[in-house]
């Protein structure tokens, strides 16, 4: 009855990539009539006997296939042909904080602190001692979920509190960005599209070789 | 170490060029490494994780270099024949 149920089962190789696999079954009685079962593969698919392997390989095909993020950071990796960051006029200076822009100082110019993560983009207009008078961000624009961490929604807001600078008066303006996301530079662009004059680009993203222990590591 | 604030980190705009001094930045911030510590800091990075990287960093390090002194005797001026094995 053994021998029968064994002749009767089609036995299955774990091992992949083979057209033609041969199973050698003995029975329960010390293999004395060993059965030779040929099995033809049909699939081109290598065989696995359980399901997560095959997810794996796909999960893992899709983050090698996926796009890099886009974190705002262009021109980061670019060889300068017109190696624009050899000018020195385009760094400030200890003179720098006295002057006049727009019939201002530039130490009294207002400030768009703009706060970039992976998830959201929050723009605020301050005067030159901190007091917030503006704020918006990707949220507030009507963005929700995963389409607030996106430069067009970025670009909306930058675009939205531009003009309401405008209105209220304030013409132009310092940038202080902090953060990578995809709404480093899209908010900057948004701001630039409503004509307000931006003097300058400070980044004060907060990075330290030694913080307090991070979170643990993303599972992928 | 206290840096000055708009002074540090910063770029003027000149003539409304506001995208080429966003991309100054980025370029100055990524030489500078603080993109890639503030991207490595995000998560803990565990012990045999720096030690794995740290390793890494050296082994490149004196390949860079060797490869970089390579390049400059290749290219160096002043000799008999400009390009050797070349006709």
């Amino acid at each position: 009855m053994l021998k029968q149920f064994i002749n009767s089962t089609i036995v299955k190789s774990t091992v992949p990539f083979s057209n033609l696999l041969i199973s050698r079954v003995g029975t329960a009685q010390g293999g004395a009539s060993p059965n030779i079962c040929l099995v033809e593969s049909s699939c081109s698919r290598s065989f696995h006997s359980s399901a997560p392997r095959s997810k794996e390989k796909d999960r893992k095909y899709y983050v090698q296939t996926s796009l890099p993020r886009d974190e705002g950071t262009e021109g980061e990796r670019s060889i300068g042909i017109d190696r624009a960051h050899r000018r020195k006029d385009i760094f400030p200076d200890e003179n720098t904080p006295d002057l006049i822009f727009d019939g201002l100082k530039f130490k009294n110019l207002p400030i768009m602190n703009i706060r970039v993560t992976k998830n959201n983009t929050i723009l605020s207009l301050s005067d030159a001692k901190g007091v917030v008078k503006l704020l918006r961000s990707c949220g507030m624009e009507g963005f929700k979920n995963a389409r607030k961490g996106t430069n067009i929604a970025a670009q909306a807001a930058g675009i939205t509190i531009g003009k309401k600078a405008l209105e209220i008066g304030v013409s132009s303006v310092r940038i202080n960005v902090r953060g990578l996301g995809p709404g480093r530079l899209a908010s900057i662009k948004g701001l630039e599209m409503t004509g307000l004059n931006i003097v300058s680009i400070t980044d004060s993203t907060r990075c330290s070789e030694t913080p307090p222990r991070p979170r643990k590591q993303r599972k992928i | 170490m206290q840096h000055a604030k708009f002074i540090a980190r910063t770029v003027l705009v000149k003539d409304g060029n506001v995208d080429a001094a966003a991309k100054v930045v980025n370029k100055l911030l990524s030489a500078d490494g603080i993109f890639d510590t503030f991207r490595r800091t995000r998560f803990y990075e565990k012990p045999y994780q720096m030690r794995r990287r740290i390793n890494y960093q050296k082994c490149k390090a004196v390949y860079d270099e060797d490869m970089s002194r390579k390049i400059q005797f290749i290219l160096r001026k002043n000799r008999k024949d400009p390009f050797p094995g070349c006709y």
